[in-house]
C-alpha cells in the first residue's frame, strides 16, 4: 500500500485518468461480461469433447448383453407386484427385491434410515433400502461402481422407476457369471427419492447421526473430543438447530465393498422410451467429471440411443452456425439456471460431494415436461436390448478405469451433448463483473486519499510558505507524532472547526464494529428457521414452511428499518464521509471476493450474484447532505434500486416469472399469489436442504448475501457532511 | 510301456525303503461345497524331513527351501501369496487363512541375535525363490506381533518366541503364474505326476480366489517329543463360482482342465477327502463313488467325509458331483465369528479404519486384533474407539507401537473380549500425509492399499471349523479331534485410500513454459549479437502529413 497512501497521490497521472473514467471503464467492464457470456455459446468459443482418460476404452468391447427376455420379465413381474400390493400404500416392495437379487445370487442387504424432520413439531419418517453386491472374482473387494435406481412407488407424482429396476436386474443376472469384472458392482434400489441416497451413502462413509451438519464441520468428519462452537452453550434453553444432532439418521450397513469409483443411475419409467436425458448437476453445482459425461454420450450413441442434453438433442444438428450458436447458449443458459439452486437434478447428484463421479439416464418419452421437443415424433422407440448394450458398454469401460477419474475437466459447462466450455473459457466473463466492483473500490480509494491530501495541501501552504512537499514527506513517515501534522492540527483548530472534527471522527473502530455486526445478524438469521418453525408451531399453530416464511419476510423488513441507524450505536455524532467511503471500498471488495469464491465451485451461483449486485455494487455512493434536489431525487431512485435487488425480493421476481412462464393466462393478482407461494416452498426447501444435505443456498444467501445488502442499503441511506 | 511301469514299480519299492529312514512326502486334496454357490478346494503336499539329518542330503525335501531355513536358521516360516478375498462371513473358514496379496512371517531360532538382518536376507531370498516382490519387505513395513500369532510348531516351552518373530504383508502384490512355476518346482513329482498335475495355471487362476502357501515348521516325532521332524507343508486354496463354471455339477477335468493322472509315485499317502455334508440339503452323488465314507464328530458338529484312495498306478481318474437337482436357493448361516473392515469418511483430510467383529456364538470368545497401518497412514491411539467407547471394559490388554515416518508402521494390539451374541466396533483414526514426489507409484494407481489386520481367536466351537489341529499334519486328523478350544487365525478384508496426489503434469508444464519464454528471449539475443548496429541520423519529428506521403512513397517503390 506504499503506493496507495502517498500523499501525493492525486498527482500521479494514472490517479487522474483512473478518477477521469472510471465509471465508463466499469459500465464497459459490465456490458463486455455479459456479450463475453452471450458469445459462450458460439463455437467458436467452446471446444469439442474429447476423452482424455486413456483406460475407460469406450466401445471397444464386444457387448454380450443378452438379456432383453429376462429384462421384460422383470419388468412384467414387478409391474403386477406393484399391482396387486403397492397399489395404496408408499412402500418399496422390499421382499419382491431381496428375493430377485439373492436369486440372482447376489449379496443382499436392506439398510433402514430415518428421518426426524427438523422444523415443526418433529414428525419421523422411515425408510429402506435394499442393495445387492456383485463380487468381482479375483479381487478384495477394494474398488466398486454403484448402479442405482431410485424407486418411485405407484402413486408418486413423478414417473416410476419400475422398467429401470428390471433393466438393472436384467443387467445383474448377465453381469454374475462374467469373470472379467475387476471392480464388484453395487445394484442399490433406494427409497425416498435423494433422502434415500444421502442415507445410503452417508452410511457408506460412516457419518453417524452425532456428527455436525456438513456445513458446520467444513465437510471433513467429526472427530470426538473436537471443541465446537453452538447458540446452544449460551443460550441453552431456545432451541436453535435440534440439539446438535443431525436429522437424517443414516443408520449403519451390514454389507460394503470397496471405494467407490463411479455411480450410473437409472430412470426408466417404460423401456419404450424415445431418447435419454443425460442429468449432470449435482448439490451446491458440482459436476461429475467430463470424461464420464461424455462417455455415456458416446456409449448412447453406439449403441444406437437417442440421447439430450437440456436443448441440445443427438438427433439434431443446427441448420447454421447461428442456429447453433442459439442452442449452444439457450443449452448452456438452462444448466446454469439448474446449477444456481445447487438442488440436484438427480440421484447422481448426491455423490460428488464424496469423491464419486456420478450421472443419471432418464428415459424420457415425447409427452415429458420441458417444453417441446423437436422431431421427437419421428423418433423410432428405444427397447430392454439397446438399453442394456448401454449398460453394459459404460460399465465395462468403467471397470477399465486403472486410477480415480482425475483427467479431464470437473468445471466446465456444457453448451451441447459434444460441445464443453472449459473454467478457463467462462471465468472471463466473471472476472469482468469483479474487476468492475475493484475498479469502483479502488477510485474509491484514491478518491477519499486525495481529499485528504487537498485539505492537508491547503492547511499547510496557508501556515508556512515552506514547499509542501517536504512537509508531506514527513508526514508520511509516521502518523502523528511529526511535529508538521500537529502543526496542521493546531490550524485547523483555529480556522475550520468542522473540518478538525470530520477529521478526527475517521474512527475504524466504530466502522468495524459496525461491519460486524451486520454480518452477525446474518448469521443469526442462518440459524433462526428452527426457532421460528418450533415458536410458529407452538403459539401459532402454523405449519412451519409458514412460519418460516413470515418470520424471515418480517425479520427483512425490521432489518431494512432499524439497520440505518446501527452505526449511531456507538457514537454520538455524525458519520463522516471518509468513514462512509471505507465501508463502501470494504463492502465492494467482499462482494466481489465472495462472487469469484462462490464462482469456483458453482459458476452459476456466483455469476449470476455478480450479474445482479454489481448494478447497485457500481451505483452506490456516499450521499452528502444539502447537495441539491436532483442529486435526492437520484439518491432516492437508488434506494428503489436497492430494494429491488434483495435478496427476499429477487426470489419473489424470480418465483412470480417462473409461475407466468408456467401457467400463462392467469390474471396478475392469481400469478402474484402463485409466486408468492412458491417462494414460501423455495425458502422452506432451502432450509431442509441446507440441512439434510448441506445444501449452501440458504447459508449463503442469509449469512453472506444479505449482510452486503444491508450495508448497500446503510450506505444510500446515511447523510454525511460534505468533507 | 510295460518296461516304464515296471521300471516305475521298482522305483517306488526302492524309495518306500530308503524313506524308512528319511523323507515321508503325503499329498491330500479336499473338497468342500461354500454356501451361496461356491466350492472350495484345498491342495496340501507336506513333505516330512528329520531335522537331525542334514538338509543338504535331503531326498524328497525341496532342497532350494530347506538350504534357505537353515542357512538364516528359520523355526518356522509361512509364506502365502494370494489373489482375491476369501469371504469368511459367507464361505466358513478356510483350512489355512491367507491376506490378500503377500504375507509372509518367520520365527528365528534363539541363537539368531540380529533377528532384523535375518529377516531381511530371508526375504530378499524367497524373492528370488518364489519370483514375487518379497524384496519389498523392509524395517518400514514390518512388525512384531505380540500377541496375535504364535508359533505351530514344536518350540521349547522356555523360549522367548515373540522377539525372534517378524511379520510383513503386501496387499499389492499380484500372484499369478510366475509364482506358481518355482512353488511347483519344489514338490518331488514337479507338475508331472500326482495331485500338482492338476494345478494348471490357465484353470486356476480363473477362479474366485486362489492362495498359493509355503509353510516350513517343526513337529514331533513322537508323543513325548523328544525328537523333532521339519514339516515342509506346500498348499494352494481355491474357491470355484459355480455361476462361472456354470453349473453346480463339477468334475476334476471340468475344474482343472484334465483328470487326475493318478498319485505320486513318491507319496506314501494319495488321499482326496469330499466333504458331502451338504448331501442331505442338497442331494448329489459322487461318481466314481468313494472308497469309504467317515462320519466325523468334531466338537458337536458332524462332518461327512468321502475319502478316495489314489494308487500310483497312472490311470486318469475323474472324480465328479452331479446334482439330482436344480441348484436351490442356498441358505447362508454366518460362522460363529465374522469381521468386516472398511475406510471411514471423504475428503483428504481425515478418515477412519473400522473392524467390526461380529460374535454369533452363545458364549464370550477372546479374539486378539492386530492392526498394522503403514507409515503414511498414522493412526492416532487417542482416537481409539470400542464400540465408541474411549475406555472400553472389554478391552482385556493392549500394545501400541508408534510408527516412524519412512521407518517403521504403526502397530496396534488388542485383546478384546467379545460378549456374545453382539458386534463390536473398534474405530481408529488417521491423517493424511504428503508422500515425496519419488514415492507416489510411477504409474496409474488405484490408490494406496493397507493391508488386513490380524483377528487370531480361540472359537468353542467347531462350527465351519476346518483346519487341521495344530499337532496334525494331515487331514485324517481331524477326524473326530474334539477340543475345548479350537484355535485360528483370520485376515480381515484389506481396505485402499487415496492420499493427497500432486499434480505430476505441473512440471511439465513449467518445462514448457520455461522452453517458450527461453525460446523467445533468444530470438532478440540473437539478433543483438548477429546484427550490427548502426546510427541513423534523426531529424525533427515528422508531420501527420509529411508521414501520409512517406507511406505513399514507399508503395510506389
Amino acid at each position: 500500500m506504499g503506493l496507495l497512501s502517498d500523499p501525493d497521490v492525486g498527482s500521479v497521472k494514472w490517479v487522474r485518468v483512473l478518477k477521469r473514467v472510471h465509471g465508463p471503464v466499469c459500465f464497459l467492464c459490465y456490458v463486455g461480461a455479459l456479450v463475453w457470456f452471450v458469445l459462450l455459446g458460439h463455437r467458436e468459443f467452446n471446444n469439442e469433447t474429447y476423452f482424455s482418460e486413456n483406460a475407460l476404452l469406450p466401445g471397444l468391447v464386444t457387448n454380450e448383453f443378452n438379456a432383453e427376455q429376462t429384462a421384460n420379465q422383470y419388468f412384467n413381474e414387478l409391474h403386477s407386484e406393484l399391482q396387486t400390493n403397492y397399489e395404496e400404500t408408499d412402500e418399496m416392495p422390499v421382499p419382491w427385491l431381496v428375493g430377485m437379487m439373492s436369486h440372482i445370487h447376489l449379496e443382499v442387504y436392506t439398510h433402514n434410515f430415518t428421518l426426524r424432520y427438523p422444523l415443526g413439531k418433529g414428525q419421523v419418517f422411515k425408510g429402506t433400502n435394499v442393495y445387492g453386491i456383485l463380487r468381482a472374482p479375483r479381487t478384495s473387494s477394494l474398488e466398486a461402481i454403484v448402479v442405482s435406481v431410485p424407486y418411485r412407488s405407484v402413486g408418486s407424482h413423478q414417473k416410476t422407476t419400475v422398467a429401470g429396476i428390471a433393466l438393472m436386474l436384467a443387467f445383474a443376472k448377465f453381469a454374475r457369471p462374467q469373470k472379467y469384472w475387476a471392480k464388484d458392482i453395487i445394484f442399490l434400489v433406494t427409497q425416498h427419492d435423494q433422502l434415500g441416497m444421502q442415507a445410503w451413502l452417508e452410511a457408506y462413509h460412516g457419518l453417524h447421526s452425532e456428527a455436525e451438519p456438513f456445513h458446520a464441520s467444513l465437510g471433513s468428519f467429526w472427530k470426538p473430543g473436537t471443541p465446537k462452537f453452538t447458540m446452544d452453550s449460551f443460550l441453552p434453553n431456545i432451541p436453535f438447530r435440534g440439539r446438535g444432532k443431525k436429522p437424517l439418521n443414516p443408520g449403519t450397513l451390514k454389507g460394503r465393498s470397496g471405494s467407490i469409483q463411479a455411480a450410473i443411475l437409472l430412470e426408466f419409467s417404460s423401456p419404450k422410451i424415445k431418447y435419454v436425458e443425460v442429468k449432470i448437476e449435482g448439490l451446491n453445482g458440482q459436476l461429475p467429471n467430463l470424461d464420464l459425461v461424455n462417455l455415456v454420450h458416446k456409449l448412447c450413441q453406439k449403441s444406437g440411443i437417442h440421447h439430450s442434453f437440456g436443448k441440445s438433442y443427438s438427433w439434431i444438428r443446427g441448420r447454421d452456425s447461428m442456429d447453433d450458436w442459439k442452442n449452444g447458449f439457450w443449452t448452456m443458459f438452462e444448466m446454469m439456471v439448474g446449477q444456481i439452486d445447487g438442488v440436484p437434478d438427480g440421484n447422481h447428484g448426491l455423490f460428488h460431494r464424496f469423491g464419486i463421479e456420478a450421472v443419471t439416464l432418464e428415459g424420457r418419452d415425447e409427452m415429458d415436461p420441458g417444453g417441446k421437443v423437436p422431431r421427437v415424433n419421428t423418433l423410432s422407440r428405444c427397447n430392454f436390448y439397446k438399453l442394456g448394450i448401454a449398460l453394459e458398454s459404460i460399465l465395462r469401460s468403467l471397470n477399465n478405469l486403472l486410477e480415480r477419474f482425475h483427467q479431464s475437466y470437473f468445471f466446465y459447462m456444457l453448451a451441447s451433448t459434444h460441445r464443453f466450455i472449459s473454467i478457463g473459457q467462462y471465468m472471463p466473463s466473471l472476472c469482468l463483473l469483479c474487476v468492475a466492483m475493484l475498479i469502483r473500490a479502488l477510485s474509491l480509494w484514491v478518491t477519499t486519499l486525495q481529499q485528504d491530501g487537498d485539505y492537508n495541501d491547503k492547511q499547510t501552504n496557508k501556515t508556512n510558505k515552506k514547499p509542501s512537499k517536504h512537509k508531506l514527506e514527513k508526514a508520511k513517515d509516521s502518523d502523528s507524532e511529526e511535529p508538521g501534522e500537529q502543526e496542521t492540527k493546531e490550524v485547523t483548530k483555529v480556522k475550520t472547526p468542522e473540518k478538525k472534527k470530520a477529521d478526527i471522527n475517521m474512527s475504524v473502530l466504530n466502522i468495524g464494529v459496525n461491519y460486524l455486526l451486520v454480518h452477525l445478524i446474518g448469521y443469526g438469521v442462518m440459524n433462526s428457521p428452527f426457532m421460528m418453525a418450533y415458536y410458529g408451531s407452538v403459539y401459532y399453530m402454523k405449519p412451519p414452511e409458514v412460519s418460516v416464511y413470515f418470520g424471515i419476510i418480517s425479520i427483512a423488513v425490521l432489518l431494512i428499518f432499524i439497520t440505518p441507524f446501527l452505526p449511531y450505536l456507538l457514537r454520538k455524532g455524525p458519520i463522516s464521509y471518509e468513514e462512509l467511503s471505507l465501508v463502501n471500498i470494504l463492502v465492494l471488495t467482499e462482494l466481489a471476493t465472495v462472487c469469484l469464491s462462490v464462482a469456483m465451485q458453482n459458476f452459476s451461483l456466483g455469476f449470476a450474484m455478480a450479474v445482479i449486485y454489481t448494478p447497485l455494487a457500481l451505483m452506490t455512493s456516499v450521499h452528502v447532505r444539502g447537495s441539491g434536489k436532483a442529486r435526492a431525487c437520484l439518491q432516492l431512485l437508488k434506494r428503489l434500486v436497492c430494494l429491488l435487488v434483495h435478496p427476499l425480493v429477487v426470489l419473489l421476481v424470480c418465483m412470480v416469472a417462473y409461475s407466468r412462464h408456467l401457467v400463462a393466462d392467469e390474471s396478475w393478482l392469481a400469478t402474484l399469489s402463485r409466486g408468492s407461494d412458491a417462494a414460501m416452498q423455495a425458502i422452506m426447501f432451502s432450509v431442509v436442504d441446507s440441512m439434510l444435505y448441506g445444501n449452501w443456498l440458504f447459508n449463503l444467501s442469509t449469512s453472506i448475501l444479505l449482510p452486503i445488502w444491508l450495508i448497500f442499503w446503510q450506505i444510500l441511506n446515511i447523510k454525511v457532511n460534505a468533507p | 510301456m510295460d518296461f516304464l511301469r515296471r521300471f516305475l514299480n521298482y522305483y517306488i519299492f526302492f524309495t518306500c525303503f530308503l524313506c524308512v529312514r528319511c523323507d515321508e512326502f503325503k499329498e491330500e486334496l479336499f473338497f468342500k461345497p461354500l454356501p451361496s454357490t461356491h466350492l472350495y478346494s484345498y491342495f496340501q503336499f507336506v513333505t516330512l524331513v528329520d531335522s537331525e539329518l542334514s538338509s543338504f542330503h535331503s531326498h524328497l525335501a525341496p532342497r532350494s527351501l530347506a538350504e534357505v531355513v537353515s542357512r538364516f536358521q528359520v523355526e518356522e516360516l509361512h509364506l502365502t501369496l494370494t489373489e482375491g478375498q476369501w469371504r469368511h462371513h459367507q464361505w466358513g473358514y478356510p483350512v489355512l487363512d491367507a491376506a490378500p496379496g503377500a504375507e509372509l512371517y518367520a520365527w528365528f531360532s534363539p541363537d539368531v541375535t540380529d533377528v532384523d538382518t535375518q529377516w531381511k536376507k530371508l526375504s530378499a531370498t524367497l524373492s528370488g525363490l518364489f519370483c514375487a516382490s518379497l524384496n519389498f519387505i523392509d524395517n518400514f513395513n514390518t512388525v512384531t506381533p505380540q500377541m496375535a500369532l504364535w508359533p505351530m510348531g514344536a518350540v521349547k516351552s522356555s523360549q522367548n518366541v515373540t522377539s525372534q518373530l517378524r511379520y510383513a504383508s503386501l496387499p499389492r502384490e499380484i500372484v499369478c503364474t510366475e509364482n506358481l512355476t518355482p512353488w511347483k518346482k519344489l514338490l518331488p513329482c514337479e507338475s508331472s505326476r500326482g495331485f500338482s498335475a492338476l494345478l494348471n495355471s490357465r484353470m486356476i487362476h480363473n477362479t474366485n480366489y486362489h492362495s498359493v502357501g509355503v509353510h516350513v515348521r517343526k513337529v514331533c516325532k513322537s508323543s513325548d517329543c523328544l525328537e523333532t521332524q521339519l514339516e515342509f507343508k506346500q498348499t494352494v486354496a481355491l474357491v470355484y463360482d459355480y455361476d462361472i463354471i456354470k453349473s453346480n455339477d463339477w468334475s476334476l477335468r471340468k475344474l482343472f482342465g484334465q483328470g487326475l493322472p493318478g498319485a505320486c509315485p513318491l507319496s506314501t499317502d494319495s488321499k482326496i477327502y469330499i466333504d458331502i455334508t451338504s448331501n442331505s440339503s442338497q442331494p448329489f452323488t459322487l461318481s466314481p463313488p468313494p472308497d469309504n465314507v467317515i462320519l466325523s464328530q468334531r466338537g458337536r458338529t458332524d462332518t461327512l467325509l468321502a475319502v478316495y484312495n489314489i494308487h500310483p498306478d497312472g490311470k486318469m481318474i475323474n472324480i465328479g458331483v452331479k446334482h439330482k437337482t436344480k441348484s436351490q436357493l442356498p441358505v447362508s448361516i454366518h460362522p460363529p465369528l465374522f469381521f468386516n473392515r472398511y475406510v471411514l469418511g471423504y475428503g483428504k483430510e481425515f478418515g477412519g479404519i473400522v473392524t467390526e467383529i461380529t460374535n454369533n456364538c452363545l458364549a464370550p470368545i477372546n479374539v486378539v486384533v492386530l492392526e498394522n497401518a503403514p507409515w503414511w497412514l498414522p493412526i492416532q491411539l487417542s482416537t481409539l474407539r470400542v464400540n465408541g467407547e474411549a475406555e472400553s471394559k472389554l478391552v482385556q490388554s493392549q500394545y501400541y507401537s508408534p510408527g516412524r515416518s519412512r521407518q517403521k508402521p504403526y502397530h496396534l494390539e488388542l485383546l478384546i473380549k467379545l460378549p456374545p451374541k453382539s458386534t463390536t466396533t473398534i474405530t481408529i483414526d488417521f491423517e493424511f500425509v504428503f508422500l515425496k514426489w519419488q514415492e507416489y507409484p510411477p504409474d496409474a494407481n488405484h490408490g494406496f492399499y493397507i493391508g488386513s489386520a490380524l483377528i487370531s481367536a480361540n472359537l468353542p466351537t467347531a462350527r465351519n471349523y476346518t483346519s487341521l489341529p495344530i499337532t496334525g499334519t494331515t487331514f485324517d486328523s481331524i477326524i473326530n479331534d474334539t477340543k475345548l478350544w479350537y484355535p485360528i487365525v483370520f485376515r480381515t478384508n484389506g481396505a485402499m485410500v487415496s492420499l493427497p496426489t500432486p499434480d505430476f503434469s505441473m512440471p511439465y508444464n513449467v518445462i514448457c513454459l520455461a522452453c517458450t519464454v527461453v525460446a523467445l528471449a533468444f530470438g532478440p539475443l540473437h539478433n543483438i549479437c548477429t546484427k550490427e548496429l548502426v546510427l541513423k541520423p534523426s531529424g525533427t519529428s515528422l508531420s501527420l502529413t509529411q508521414k501520409l506521403l512517406n507511406l505513399f512513397k514507399r508503395k510506389r517503390d
